[in-house]
């Protein structure tokens, strides 16, 4: 093993993706533009959410709207109105309201509880106006105890007062939280895996691959070389994500720099052994591009970044338990979120070096093939 | 003979090569001698770049033996003697021709002032002294396949292994090639070259015709036009072609 010959591989690679501007591009600011957009999508507050209330007859009622908007004044702009009894439905129909809640007509003893009629076509804005409405059932109950309240209301919300205590996070924490540790990892799998297929399967059809097989070089000092120049971009690429979900979009952050870096180290070893063997099934660019869906998309949609692997159906979490970008996340997670160490870690860790050694194994045996 | 068989550059004897079913080689057996340049020419699909293939060490031999600096091939160790070079210009084209040269001559262990010498060396030789700092990109097709002859010479290799170097450059260009070749000739530079082009045979030092994977003759161009009683090398080829299928044919009713 020549290490000045891996050096200078490992500069070519350097070298050539520092030269393509538009692809620094795409490494480097696309991870943080997909989490800008993911930032305000899940922590979006309900702006542009019309709630319907039917006030109980009586002067009672127009208090109690006013009540209404008052509460929900600090909810990021849900637009409160007043809706007629038997109108409802026209509401929700016309696209005037998202949801109404509608209370009974006459608040005494025996009066029902009130009852929330979503338009319900969009799943995520009844789950926000659900959500919101509970709150404000809650908060009129607690402001009101003992008032002249209706008995509807405060009977389902004083009957279990639950104390919440959170083992790690807290109520501050956000969707966005729990994702900046899963996108450290994709990010470095996606991008890696896809210019080292690319950049293998260019060395290929521009015959520099043969140049390279009849000279001195060897096996071993190839995908050294390919590894350490792609494992500087991935390493950087995570340090650019991290600064900016923990400086920009303040993201809560527990973990150790290091550890973060080792298992994007071992992470981006599989990923560049992979882009090497895939590449031996591809012709063109097109081809590597189709290798997407089958290899990238069952991890991101399993390994833990949509749904809680733990929540999987047994046959998809068995498959998610195959899958390199599911440790990467269990592992991401612990590190930065719990601030879990080393120590806890490592059978994740253990799992992506036996992913990567696979690759490694399987990168060699496609490049055994080069020189038949 | 037996010296001359350890002593050349290039021995292969009774070399036979398959894919499968199809017959790439059979039979073939040449020499070729420290410092000319020996031409191997044949239509398309005789079998020249199997031959170069096998002579680099890409892909072992079905039958018969190759022999390369005296090591039987495939054999690591005669790489970094060997210079290679192919129609397609096999270069980066996003780095400057410096950058291209620098990192091949890595790979090869050169560096510092060694490797900058060298380039300039390799560079003055094709001609391209001037352009060391243009990207690859933006060079013609013949400059990039001077760049590609500069990369192959960049570790001053003593064998040097052209499949088809001057397919697709200007008529112009093919002669500053076959000059450059005899410059190298010179220098002590053993080259094999394969081309289809006949009116190349004529440059080289001796060559070897190739037809179905068969050698139809091997001789000096002032041989083979002798033997064949013809001045043009198309019909010396075709002559030497009928040949062989009468000899073939008897061969059969024998």
């Amino acid at each position: 093993m020549s290490i000045r010959r891996v050096l200078a591989l490992a500069g070519r690679i350097v070298r050539q993706f520092t030269r393509d501007r538009r692809t620094m591009a795409l490494i480097f600011l696309a991870p943080l533009l997909v989490m800008t957009l993911l930032n305000f999508v899940m922590n979006s507050s309900s702006s542009g959410l019309t709630l319907g209330i039917v006030p109980p007859d009586g002067p009672f009622g127009a208090a109690l709207v006013s009540q209404v908007r008052a509460q929900l004044n600090g909810q990021g702009g849900v637009t409160v109105k007043t809706v007629v009894r038997d109108a409802v439905d026209t509401t929700l129909r016309d696209g005037d309201a998202d949801g109404v809640l509608v209370f009974p007509a006459t608040l005494d003893s025996s009066a029902p509880a009130p009852v929330l009629r979503l338009e319900g076509s969009n799943p995520a804005a009844a789950k926000q106006l659900r959500g919101l409405v509970a709150q404000l059932v809650a908060a009129l109950a607690s402001q009101q105890q003992g008032a002249s309240l209706p008995a509807g209301l405060t009977a389902p919300v004083t009957a279990t007062p639950v104390a919440v205590s959170y083992l790690y996070g807290g109520p501050q924490y956000t969707q966005t939280d729990s994702l900046a540790p899963l996108f450290v990892g994709l990010f470095a799998f996606f991008f890696i895996f896809l210019l080292t297929s690319v950049s293998f399967l260019r060395e290929r059809s521009q015959g520099t691959i043969e140049r390279l097989m009849v000279s001195p070089l060897t096996k071993s000092e190839l995908v050294m070389g390919y590894v350490l120049g792609f494992t500087l971009f991935a390493l950087l690429q995570s340090l650019i994500i991290l600064l900016f979900v923990v400086g920009v979009l303040r993201v809560h952050y527990a973990g150790n720099l290091g550890l973060i870096f080792l298992v994007t180290l071992v992470l981006t070893i599989g990923a560049v052994n992979m882009g090497i063997f895939v590449s031996a099934f591809a012709r063109n660019e097109l081809q590597v591009i189709q290798f997407i869906p089958l290899l990238l998309v069952p991890q991101i949609l399993l390994g833990g970044l949509f749904f809680a692997v733990a929540t999987l159906p047994v046959v998809l979490k068995q498959l998610a338990y195959v899958m390199p970008l599911t440790y990467a996340n269990f592992a991401l997670q612990d590190v930065m979120l719990k601030g879990m160490g080393f120590s806890d870690v490592w059978p994740d860790l253990a799992f992506l070096v036996g992913f990567a050694v696979l690759m490694v194994v399987l990168a060699a045996f496609s490049l055994r093939q080069e020189r038949v | 003979m037996g010296d001359e068989l350890a002593n050349a550059p290039v021995a292969l004897a009774n070399v036979s090569k398959a894919f499968g079913q199809v017959r790439a080689l059979s039979g073939v057996t040449l020499t070729v001698r420290a410092g000319e340049t020996f031409g191997l020419i044949g239509p398309n699909g005789s079998g020249k770049t199997t031959l170069i293939r096998l002579l680099l060490g890409l892909g072992k031999p079905t039958g018969g033996t190759v022999r390369v600096l005296g090591r039987i091939m495939p054999d690591r160790r005669v790489a970094a003697q060997i210079g290679y070079m192919t129609q397609s210009s096999a270069l980066y084209s996003e780095l400057s021709v410096r950058e291209n040269l620098a990192f091949f001559g890595a790979i090869y262990g050169l560096h510092g002032r060694a490797l900058a010498g060298r380039i300039t060396d390799t560079l003055r030789l094709v001609d391209l002294l001037e352009r060391v700092d243009a990207p690859v990109a933006t060079l013609s097709g013949g400059m990039r396949q001077r760049v590609s002859l500069a990369c192959a010479l960049i570790h001053q290799p003593r064998l040097l292994f052209l499949d088809e170097p001057t397919v697709g450059i200007d008529p112009e260009l093919r002669m500053a090639f076959w000059d450059y070749f005899a410059r190298l000739n010179t220098e002590g530079v053993t080259i094999l070259v394969s081309t289809h082009h006949l009116d190349e045979a004529a440059r080289c030092t001796r060559l070897a015709l190739l037809r179905f994977g068969t050698l139809l003759a091997v001789d000096t161009p002032a041989g083979l036009r002798r033997e064949s009683g013809q001045e043009d090398f198309d019909k010396a080829f075709l002559y030497f072609a009928q040949r062989q299928s009468v000899t073939a044919e008897a061969q059969a009713q024998a």
